[in-house]
């Protein structure tokens, strides 16, 4: 079994098992997810590159893989949450070790969400409205987030499941759990994910920290995808097959006190995941509408990004 | 419900017709005929024509004349006749039904090929000839023919010789082949695709007549046509000749005014006609009606009408010695070069002959032709009077001779025909055939026919050959003979010839024949001519595939709109018949109807049946006055059918468009303002205006519309869909945009939108089980089909429209606040005047601005004055001042509104003299000692505190953004020297100045020699050189400083 083919077996785990997955999912689940997820990666990478050669440049920016996901209006403003946190964190370790450590603990509290505040810059993105214009006005503080609050609804509903498996769970499991969180493709493991998506193939070799980032968030993003909908599909599959139990024989008998476990979950299998992906992948209207009238047929040889 | 009976019907009728077939093919006269036509193929006709006949009962016309109330016992009243009185039915039977006609003539030319059979036999019986009657030999000047003519046909009724008799039949064959046809025009349409051949055809014809007329010409005078006694042949006034004949128990004049009647109308009337050579005129008349004839089959002739071109067949001239086409036919007629029929049926069989023997394989499509052509010419010989061209001198004598005879045999009973070919063509052997019989009869149709068979060489051979023999007989006394020995003997082989090869053509004859349906072809030949005029009249219409506009209108003629009203008429269309207008044009046009010669069914005549166009397109006032009827149509356009409406969604995004101008050009004075704070110098037009627009859709003209509905105008309509998709573009803020990309974006949006239109059409046209879809699921289904939700739409008009112009509001108010904080400091300046005023004496700049009391620099256009309300002169030029100001060390120019006062200004340095050089550091003392020796041991001066003239220059950066040259090679160690003099600073005046030890550093190759180098200057040469180079380092540091 080629088990050094997949590289990111744990951390994959570790993602399903942020994402809700409770069951210990199989190395051909987590080599499949692998492979989607690498997928995934190289398509974007060829698109920004083809991106950025549209705007007379060789090496990709940011803006070129956030374009990608332009209209997943939630998903952008995740990102750029992300992005602007980790430019608070920059900074401020920089800061920290500037600042003498003597600093009273309340002062460099306060005195550190103050600065957080005014430094969590705000990513602007091209095709924002501020940038329509040639001067920018300096930055105010009081945004409205409405808009941010909106695509952040599904960022707050993720947070408070999080919350719900977490409020019981013993200090142990959380802290598994918290280090669960933490998993990423990338963090410290920028070479290897270098490697692995084939920088220098499909793009430069050397990309901007950033876009290495953007990556290890969106894969992260991408594997919650993909275990969520393999799990709401296994859910289904479950019902259905616990009904048909049901339906053929009444219950052979009530459970009792002293009875074993029922049996537990079951991980995700590989079939739950390629289902999953299946149905992420279903072209949308939107992309079908032109070719109306026109003979149809098939045309879709890219994979969509998710 | 009636159909079911009248099936029945019909299956009866299809017994009925086949028993009477049979009965038929028993019938001796038609023996032969069935012969030729299986019984089955017979069959099938009649049930053709039967299924015909039922397809008009089932669809029958209101209109009275068509009415087919087609009963049983009708259809088969209509067949019985068949048999005996066909020729006499044949009309109405034609009539009553067009598709009968082609069974009834293939009918009768049976029965005429039965009777033409037996007279051949009879001719032929008698192979020596009998002696001839002494009373036909008393009636002729030239008795020869007599004895040809069979006891059987001195017996039959038609007293008239057989060439009239054969004429008259193919005339009477012609006409009624033409009525038929005629008749078939109600019941039949044709399709127009054999047009084109027959103008084709046509037009080759015509030039070849061209070709032949031209190479005539050329080879010298065409006949001559001086002479008149001659007459016309006799096909010229065969009808009136015939009409007489047959009415000539009627006619109460004599046979000799008669006769003379003839000759005046005849005067002058043929080209060939001639004093000297006697029968010319007669047999050049009747050979050129042949050969014309001949040509017009232009479905077979074509190949024969010119000469064959050696390209077209390398090897045919080795092949075929004498060459002959029908085209140089003609031009030996015209050149006169025939004697007698003889050789021009000798001519015209040569054609046919070398192309069959050219052309040897049997499936040789040529063959095809040669052989019907060669029908056509056996049928149409006996036309040709058998006339032996003498010299009149010599048939003078001849008459002379024979006169007395001549006088006493003419009956008066003789029809006028005979008599008249007898005295006009004494030189006819055949005329005499005829016999004398005084009138004609009913029979003549029955008479010989027009013979499609080959059996007409044997028959012409019987008529011909004997000639000969009797005219040697019997004029042997007379006069000359010359030309009658040439023909007999040339006679015999030629028809020896022709026999033979006709043997081929038997065998193929009903191939050839056989392959188009017999009315098709009626149809073909008899409206072939009017066919080609009708398609080459239609085809210079057009150029290539447009209209010719050069081709003159088509206009209504007054005939072909009585035409029209005619058969309507004869529709017993009673609307047509009873509108004043028409019934009197319908009868004026009467008498003009006989004009109309062509035989084109009323689909050729498109134009007669226009209707009459309404009365309100009239153009009335033909005296100058026009008066416009068209204000009853025509109105002006509706409006705003090409602009957006002002509702809804596009008043917002007007709004935010606004809102975006309005934005930009705050942007666009921020821009100018940070500007001027960078440079010190302003050009005049450096800031080009932004002034935008507001976007104003404009109405295209007014037009005018004639109809009501949709306003269709492809190019404004794209027009304004492009003025669409331009504001979109810049809602989603694109300032400006590449044509391509532009034209690009509508081609995708135009599909998309029809798309969307195809969409809507087809769940509009869907029918469902329980009616249609409604309005509303209409649109839902659409925007599924094409990729749209509400979702979509709604979330673009929340996020994209109405929250962009939030944040469009938002941004404009903090763009605003920006450039109030940019101009905060000449904000400040307005609360005291005096001040500002005064600095204003400094600016030179702002000075001339003011007396010149122009807007230099297009302040005015900025607008800021009304915004702040400052004035141009005192508050905006301080905006720049506040730049301008700390550029100059000396700080002369105070201010009191700028914090800077705040701290006091520092002492002045002192003037470096020799007393306080030994304060400085030891590392410059050389230097300032140097200095000061040039100096001449005065103090030396800083740079500030020199006279304005004596500075130099400080170098800035050009409007260029680049730094052309560097000024001089950068001397090391002064590089930060007048920034570095003044920071340390030290109080006391004795600086030391020490030179920065980093530039020192990075520029340590060059460092030590410009010292020593500068060292040698004289005192102030060197500091102004000094100085000189100051600013040339400065520079990077004062744009980085900026």
């Amino acid at each position: 079994m080629a088990n050094d083919r997949f590289k990111y077996k744990l951390e994959i785990q570790q993602m399903m098992f942020v994402s809700g997955e409770t069951g210990e999912p199989s190395p051909e689940t987590t080599g499949i997810i692998e492979d989607i997820v690498r997928g995934q990666v190289i398509e974007m990478l060829i698109q920004a590159t083809a991106q950025a050669a549209r705007r007379g440049s060789r090496s990709i920016s940011t803006d070129d893989l956030i374009f990608l996901i332009r209209h997943d209006k939630a998903k952008v403003s995740r990102l750029r949450t992300y992005l602007s946190w980790k430019e608070v964190r920059k900074t401020a370790k920089d800061q920290d070790r500037d600042v003498d450590t003597a600093d009273l603990v309340e002062d460099s509290a306060a005195g550190d969400a103050l600065k957080m505040r005014q430094k969590r810059a705000k990513i602007s993105l091209p095709w924002e409205v501020a940038s329509y214009f040639s001067e920018q006005p300096p930055e105010v503080d009081d945004e409205d987030d409405e808009e941010e609050a909106e695509a952040n609804v599904a960022t707050l509903a993720r947070l408070k499941s999080a919350d719900e498996r977490t409020k019981s769970m013993t200090k142990d499991e959380y802290v598994h759990f918290s280090e669960c969180r933490q998993a990423s493709f990338t963090f410290r493991k920028s070479k290897r994910f270098r490697e692995w998506a084939g920088f220098g193939l499909v793009t430069d070799a050397k990309p901007n920290d950033d876009i290495v980032d953007i990556l290890g968030f969106l894969t992260f993003e991408i594997v919650q995808v993909l275990t969520e909908e393999a799990l709401r599909i296994k859910d289904a599959e479950d019902k259905l097959q616990t009904s048909n139990k049901e339906n053929d024989k009444k219950r052979k008998r009530d459970r009792f006190l002293f009875d074993g476990p029922g049996e537990g979950r079951t991980p995700v299998e590989p079939r739950h995941i390629e289902e999953a992906f299946r149905r992420l992948q279903r072209p949308r209207a939107k992309s079908k509408a032109m070719r109306n009238f026109e003979g149809g047929g098939v045309m879709k040889t890219r994979v969509g990004l998710m | 419900m009636s159909s079911y009976p009248s099936t029945n019907l019909r299956v009866q009728i299809l017994r009925d017709e086949r028993s009477r077939t049979r009965t038929n093919s028993i019938d001796p006269a038609e023996a032969e005929k069935e012969e030729q036509i299986d019984p089955l193929t017979a069959a099938c006709r009649a049930r053709y024509a039967q299924f015909e006949k039922a397809i008009a009962a089932i669809f029958p016309s209101n209109r009275p004349c068509c009415a087919t109330e087609l009963t049983v016992h009708e259809l088969l009243g209509i067949e019985e006749p068949n048999d005996d009185e066909i020729d006499i039915l044949l009309p109405n039977g034609v009539s009553k039904d067009g598709e009968k006609s082609a069974p009834v003539i293939r009918a009768r030319r049976a029965e005429e090929d039965d009777d033409y059979d037996m007279d051949e036999d009879e001719d032929e019986v008698p192979p020596p000839p009998p002696p001839p009657p002494p009373v036909q030999k008393s009636r002729s000047p030239i008795p020869p023919t007599i004895q040809i003519s069979s006891p059987d046909r001195t017996k039959s009724p038609s007293g008239k010789d057989s060439a009239t008799v054969t004429r008259e039949k193919l005339e009477a064959d012609k006409k009624a082949a033409e009525d038929a046809a005629k008749l078939s025009f109600s019941t039949m349409f044709y399709t127009l695709e054999s047009d084109r051949d027959a103008m084709l055809e046509q037009q080759k014809l015509d030039e070849s007549d061209r070709q032949v007329n031209a190479e005539a010409n050329a080879q010298g005078a065409p006949g001559k046509l001086s002479n008149a006694n001659l007459g016309a042949s006799s096909l010229t006034l065969k009808h009136l000749i015939a009409r007489i004949d047959a009415k000539r128990e009627r006619v109460a004049v004599s046979d000799m005014e008669l006769r003379n009647l003839m000759s005046e109308v005849k005067k002058n009337r043929s080209k060939w006609a001639s004093e000297d050579k006697v029968g010319q005129e007669e047999l050049y008349e009747a050979a050129e009606k042949v050969v014309l004839e001949l040509r017009a089959q232009t479905e077979h002739s074509t190949a024969f009408l010119n000469r064959v071109n050696k390209r077209e067949a390398p090897d045919y001239f080795n092949i075929i010695k004498q060459p002959m086409d029908l085209g140089t036919v003609m031009k030996k007629l015209k050149q006169l070069a025939y004697k007698s029929k003889k050789e021009f049926i000798d001519d015209l069989n040569l054609i046919w002959q070398n192309c069959l023997q050219y052309n040897g394989d049997p499936k040789h499509y040529l063959r095809k032709h040669a052989i019907a052509m060669q029908k056509m010419t056996q049928n149409l010989i006996p036309l040709i009077p058998d006339i032996t061209i003498r010299d009149r001198a010599e048939v003078e004598a001849e008459e002379a001779g024979a006169h007395d005879q001549d006088a006493d045999a003419e009956s008066d009973d003789e029809p006028i025909m005979s008599s008249r070919m007898n005295r006009k063509a004494p030189g006819t052997s055949k005329s005499k055939k005829g016999g004398a019989k005084p009138a004609r009869t009913e029979s003549t149709p029955e008479a010989k026919p027009p013979i499609v068979n080959i059996q007409g060489v044997p028959d012409i051979k019987a008529r011909d050959s004997p000639v000969p023999g009797h005219m040697l007989a019997e004029t042997s006394g007379l006069g000359s003979q010359n030309g009658f020995g040439s023909p007999a003997l040339a006679h015999t082989p030629s028809n020896g010839l022709i026999s033979t090869l006709d043997l081929d053509p038997a065998s193929e004859k009903y191939e050839v024949d056989d392959d188009l349906d017999p009315e098709y072809k009626i149809w073909k030949t008899m409206t072939k001519k009017a066919r080609a005029r009708a398609a080459s009249e239609r085809h210079k219409l057009f150029r290539g595939t447009k209209i010719n506009l050069d081709e003159p209108a088509l206009i209504r003629t007054r005939v072909g709109m009585g035409r029209y009203i005619r058969s309507e008429l004869a529709h017993g269309d009673k609307d047509a018949a009873t509108k004043d207008i028409k019934a009197p044009l319908a009868v004026a046009v009467e008498e003009h109807a006989e004009e109309e010669d062509d035989l084109l069914p009323n689909y050729y005549k498109i134009l007669d049946g226009v209707p009459e166009l309404p009365h309100n397109l009239q153009w009335l006032g033909d005296d100058g006055e026009e008066i416009d009827r068209y204000n009853e149509n025509l109105r002006l356009g509706p409006k705003a059918a090409f602009t957006q409406p002002t509702t809804g969604l596009a008043r917002n995004m007007d709004s935010n468009m606004k809102m975006m101008q309005d934005t930009r050009k705050i942007c666009h004075k921020i821009g100018v303002i940070k500007q001027m704070q960078v440079q010190t110098q302003v050009y005049n037009n450096q800031f080009a205006k932004y002034d935008p627009q507001e976007f104003v859709e404009r109405e295209p003209e007014d037009f005018l519309v004639s109809d009501d509905g949709p306003v269709y105008c492809e190019e404004i309509q794209r027009a304004a869909f492009q003025r669409s998709i331009a504001k979109i573009f810049y809602h989603a803020g694109f300032e400006d945009y590449q044509p391509t990309a532009f034209d690009l974006v509508t081609d995708i949006a135009t599909s998309f939108f029809k798309k969307i239109g195809q969409t809507v059409m087809l769940y509009s046209e869907a029918v469902l089980p329980t009616g249609r879809f409604a309005p509303d699921e209409i649109l839902l289904h659409t925007l599924a089909e094409n990729g749209l939700e509400i979702d979509t739409l709604e979330s673009y008009i929340r996020d994209d429209v109405e929250r962009l112009g939030g944040k469009l509001v938002q941004l404009n108010e903090r763009m605003r606040a920006h450039l109030a904080d940019l101009l905060r400091p000449a904000l400040n300046d307005v609360e005291n005047p005096e001040a500002a005023e005064e600095d204003m004496r400094h600016f030179v700049n702002g000075d001339f601005t003011d007396d010149i009391g122009d807007d230099y620099y297009g302040f005015k256009d900025l607008g800021l004055e009304r915004e702040f309300g400052m004035s141009i002169s005192s508050g905006l030029m301080r905006v720049l001042q506040t730049r301008i100001n700390s550029n100059y060390q000396t700080q002369s120019a105070i201010n009191p509104a700028v914090p800077l006062t705040e701290y006091k200004v520092p002492p002045p340095f002192e003037p470096l003299s020799r007393d306080i050089l030994k304060d400085q550091i030891g590392l410059v003392q050389n230097f300032f000692l140097a200095k000061l020796h040039a100096n001449s041991d005065e103090p030396l001066i800083e740079d500030e505190d020199l006279p304005i003239k004596q500075r130099a220059p400080k170098p800035r950066l050009p409007p260029t953004g680049k730094i052309t040259t560097p000024r001089k090679r950068p001397v090391s160690g002064q590089g930060g020297n007048s920034k570095k003099k003044k920071r340390p600073n030290p109080p006391p005046p004795v600086a030391t100045k020490p030179p920065p030890a980093g530039s020192t550093a990075i520029i340590a190759p060059t460092a030590t020699p410009p010292l020593s180098e500068e060292n040698n200057g004289s005192g102030p040469k060197f500091e102004e050189k000094d100085l000189d180079n100051t600013p040339g380092m400065m520079s990077p540091e004062s744009i980085m400083a900026v």
